[in-house]
């Protein structure tokens, strides 16, 4: 990464006469393997680095980017930018909440340095993870496992004065797991994910996740049994409570969806202006308290700046089950008067900074896991889930479970195969009432953005238990 | 070009000599530009200059890659992926890569595509063309991408070739009404055949017949599914052909060779041919692509190959090779006998969808999965549309759909958006009967 180069771009943009201009540098170092069934397909490793420009001229917003390190290629670029915000021709004018500028660097600590474990140690963990699993007893007719290192260095300057400089390491991995027995065979995935060192694998525990999967997913084949439909209580386990967040809370918070920004692909929001939900709408029980926050120490969607260099912090977007903060940036703060909570975030240089989730999680309550089921009479406790989807406007979701049980009078009994709930976003969240002590959080890669972004997010929260919803 | 082609040369020499038992590198020189819109106006109007080297070679048969984006240092580079080679571990299925020298057809291309100066004209028409189906009330949303890439491929094992690809889309979704919207896509390789304007009627007529929709019912029904949809369902069923997502068990075809898994009016293809958007004329390992049939009327043939993962079963590559996995180009389905109007005169009563999102699987080996139709979602009654619905959900199997296949029609479009259509496909109207959909309790 050469820094010059990107302070040349700034001058040469501010010297364009536009009303705003910023140079967004990342040098990424990224290895990557890739394990079928206990066999190395491939090892993976690179070093990407390039900038953007993103600029604002005539009430509209241009951006290029390029990999090419020169001064030439830095005029060219922002020549292009400039060229196409000024195109736009724009009725309504783009403006940016305003900001000071900042000058800083940030980092995140490695207890246990990536760079210091060699590719050969890494490949011979996940080896050894494949090998655990195929002798754990459990028939496994195929894996699929990938870890994903990244070292990522950003720059970033603007016409306002900012000057950030960060680093960030980031390990992640994903397993795909069959189980076939009996001639069925039933699937699961485990994702992990963590800024800072390689610290994070030994914390992960994955072969004995993976083990426990394996030995749910058998379980499930032998003696799971179907749900009979009908209305009954729902505890969902903490897998379950996060995705429910992410995707019913989270997504439909973003203020650019919101806005229309994403109508055409993300899509658009069950909360706008004039609709039925907006700021202060009740949508949840009173126990309901969704945030989203970035400043989790190590978290797998941790940052200090977002990436138009704003400070992090911890959005309240349900607060006792009222709609309370959307996650904006500077772009949509200013379109609804108000100031950007630092939610800009881009994967590379090569993409647009947009509105995105950091963390997102349902705080926790005062009662235990026990207490919840005990008080249930006829339900289920879905821990985990596989297919999962919602619609564009984030309305209508849909979970069906994993690793889940029969709640008979208090007791947990048989697992229950594939049970479904497809449900409304404020029938699900009004439903809660009671949230246990514990939170856990889970790794995840949130899509979004055309070329597709896929950032890493927690999703995460207690256990919570919802009454009479129904259950197929 | 030459220079590009020199470079890439000189990079599998490199390795070669620095002890490399097989080496693949491709260049891809790519200009890209892309305007986004929403409410009926730009937001950002983006370019991209990528200039990236990939690399990939063996050692002992242990695989190893990385993409050169720094050309300051090309032979450390090498050399760190060489010493990687030999601290890694053999991948006993690796069968090498294409060995031979090969003919290509020229690549078609064309260049208006990158000298595009304006493209903001081309989200224009398809605004404007949106809003005269529908009045002033419309808000249209979308995105415009242009791409035009030189690329250049050398293996030690023999083939060296070039190619240039152009491609152009247009995706447009407009709204009539809060609820009611409608999707449609404009995809090319190349400017004389793209009509933005087409998409932005087809959004715009979809989006004014979906006013006023009521929440739909559950239940089984035979259901019309439009071109850009029935894209998404091949895009799925597509990529489960990749003998890849075979070996994971990620697919619904393991062990299914040779069987009937479609009606015999059934018939896909892979075909990255000149006109779609997937444009290619050699794999990443440098072996001219080609037609290949993965369900002739209605049986599974073949599943999509690289060289390794051919000679794991015991047959020849397909011309599908990525730098790892085999993939997908460009899926199609043969056309059917009956226009548009014919097939839906077919239905009594069903419904007519137009695009779905978020394809999610419980389990790939068995199919089951579920997916949620968006924009234009309709009850048609004796062929006609009776009233627009919304809410709906198809929780479904993907071997009984294809078995359910009834009727296809003789237009097809092509068809690409976002990661919900990808890769691109040649899709048709299609009636799929016993169809079960869901709804939110």
């Amino acid at each position: 990464m050469e820094k010059e180069i990107a302070d040349y771009a700034l001058e040469y943009a501010r010297s364009r006469g536009v009303e705003y201009a910023e140079v967004r540098a990342q040098s990424q170092v990224q290895d990557r393997l890739m394990l079928r069934s206990g066999i190395l397909e491939a090892y993976m490793s690179a070093v990407d680095s390039g900038f953007c420009v993103r600029v604002i001229a005539s009430g509209g917003i241009g951006f290029a980017s390029t990999n090419k390190w020169t001064k030439d290629e830095a005029k060219e670029i922002v020549d292009l930018a400039v060229k196409y915000a000024k195109m736009a021709n724009r009725k309504e004018k783009i403006k940016f909440a305003e900001e000071k500028g900042i000058e800083t660097n940030w980092t995140v600590d490695q207890k246990e340095k990536i760079e210091n474990i060699s590719p050969e140690e890494r490949i011979a963990k996940f080896v050894e993870i494949d090998k655990s699993l195929a002798s754990c007893g459990v028939k496994i007719a195929a894996t699929m496992s990938s870890c994903t290192i990244d070292l990522t260095s950003k720059y970033f300057v603007n016409s306002e004065g900012s000057r950030i400089t960060s680093f960030v390491p980031k390990i992640g991995a994903f397993i795909f797991i069959t189980v076939a027995e009996q001639g069925k065979t039933e699937q699961a995935y485990e994702q992990f994910g963590y800024s800072g060192g390689w610290e994070a694998f030994r914390e992960w525990n994955i072969t004995e996740k993976l083990i426990h999967n394996a030995n749910v997913l058998k379980n499930v084949i032998e003696n799971g049994k179907a749900i009979k439909p009908g209305v009954m209580d729902l505890i969902c386990g903490p897998e379950v409570t996060g995705i429910a967040a992410h995707e019913s809370c989270g997504h439909p918070m973003e203020a650019d969806r919101i806005l229309g920004r994403e109508m055409s692909q993300a899509g658009r929001s069950f909360i706008y202006k004039g609709g039925l939900f907006w700021i202060g709408t009740r949508i949840g029980s009173n126990l309901v308290t969704i945030v989203d926050d970035p400043t989790i120490e190590h978290s797998y969607g941790y940052y200090t700046y977002d990436d138009e260099g704003l400070k992090a912090r911890r959005r309240l977007l349900y607060k006792n089950g009222v709609i309370n903060e959307f996650l904006h940036n500077r772009e949509s703060a200013a379109k609804l008067g108000t100031r950007s909570n630092a939610s800009s975030r881009s994967v590379n240089y090569d993409r647009e900074a947009i509105v995105r989730m950091a963390n997102t999680f349902v705080l926790p309550g005062d009662m235990t896991e026990e207490e919840l089921i005990k008080d249930v009479k006829h339900g289920i406790f879905m821990k985990s889930f596989t297919e999962w989807n919602i619609d564009d406007k984030r309305f209508n979701q849909r979970y069906v479970g994993r690793e889940v049980y029969l709640i008979e009078n208090g007791e947990l009994k048989h697992p229950i195969a594939r049970p479904v709930i497809e449900t409304t976003t404020p029938k699900f969240w009004m439903a809660v009432d009671a949230v246990s002590k514990k939170v856990e959080f889970d790794a995840a890669t949130c899509g979004k953005g055309d070329p597709a972004q896929g950032v890493p997010v927690y999703t995460g929260g207690p256990c919570i238990r919802l009454r009479e919803v129904y259950i197929k | 070009m030459n220079d590009i082609l020199n470079n890439t040369e000189e990079i599998v020499k490199k390795a070669k000599a620095m002890g490399a038992d097989e080496v693949l590198a491709k260049t891809t020189s790519g200009r890209y530009k892309q305007v986004r819109f929403s409410n009926n106006q730009v937001d950002t109007t983006v370019a991209w200059n990528d200039y990236v080297t990939d690399v990939a070679l063996t050692w002992n048969k242990r695989v190893v890659a990385t993409q050169i984006r720094n050309f300051k240092d090309v032979d450390g580079t090498i050399k760190r992926l060489i010493s990687l080679a030999k601290v890694s571990q053999e991948n006993p299925m690796f069968g090498g890569f294409a060995k031979g020298q090969f003919k290509y057809v020229k690549s078609q291309v064309d260049k208006k595509i990158l000298e595009l100066e304006n493209p903001i004209e081309y989200v224009l028409d398809a605004i404007n063309a949106a809003e005269k189906e529908v009045g002033s009330e419309i808000e249209s949303g979308g995105i415009l991408f242009g791409k035009f890439e030189d690329v250049l491929l050398s293996s030690s094992e023999g083939p060296t070739a070039m190619a240039s690809h152009s491609a152009i889309e247009l995706s447009i979704r407009a709204f009539s009404q809060r609820e009611a919207s409608g999707h449609s896509v404009e995809c090319s390789s190349s400017l004389k055949n793209f009509n933005p304007a087409r998409a932005g009627v087809k959004a715009g007529e979809i989006a004014k017949l979906a006013k006023n929709p009521k929440v739909g019912d559950e239940g089984v029904f035979d259901v019309i599914f439009d071109p850009l949809i029935f894209g998404s369902m091949l895009a799925v069923w597509g990529s489960m052909v990749s003998a890849f997502y075979i070996l994971t068990q990620m697919s619904v075809f393991v062990n299914k060779l040779g069987e009937k898994v479609a009606p015999e009016t059934v018939t896909l293809k892979d075909n990255p041919a000149e006109y779609s958007l997937a444009n290619r004329v050699f794999d990443d390992e440098g072996v001219p692509t080609r037609e290949n049939i993965f369900i002739d009327h209605g049986v599974l043939k073949t599943y999509l190959h690289n060289t390794s993962t051919a000679k794991i079963f015991d047959t020849e590559t397909t011309a599908n090779a990525g730098l790892v996995m085999p993939n997908p180009w460009n899926i199609e389905m043969e056309p059917g006998d009956m226009n548009k109007g014919e097939l839906f005169k077919q239905v009594k009563k069903g419904l007519y969808l137009t695009n779905t999102w978020y394809t999610r699987f419980q389990n790939y080996a068995k199919g089951d999965f579920s997916t949620i139709p968006r924009d234009g979602i309709f009850l048609i009654e004796n062929g006609e549309v009776k009233q627009s619905l919304k809410d709906i959900r198809i929780s479904d199997n993907v071997l009984n759909m294809l078995n359910n296949i009834t009727a296809i029609s003789k237009e097809r479009q092509h068809v690409h958006w976002w990661g919900e259509a990808d890769p691109p496909s040649l899709s048709p109207y299609v009636l799929i009967k016993n169809v079960h959909i869901t709804k939110s309790k």
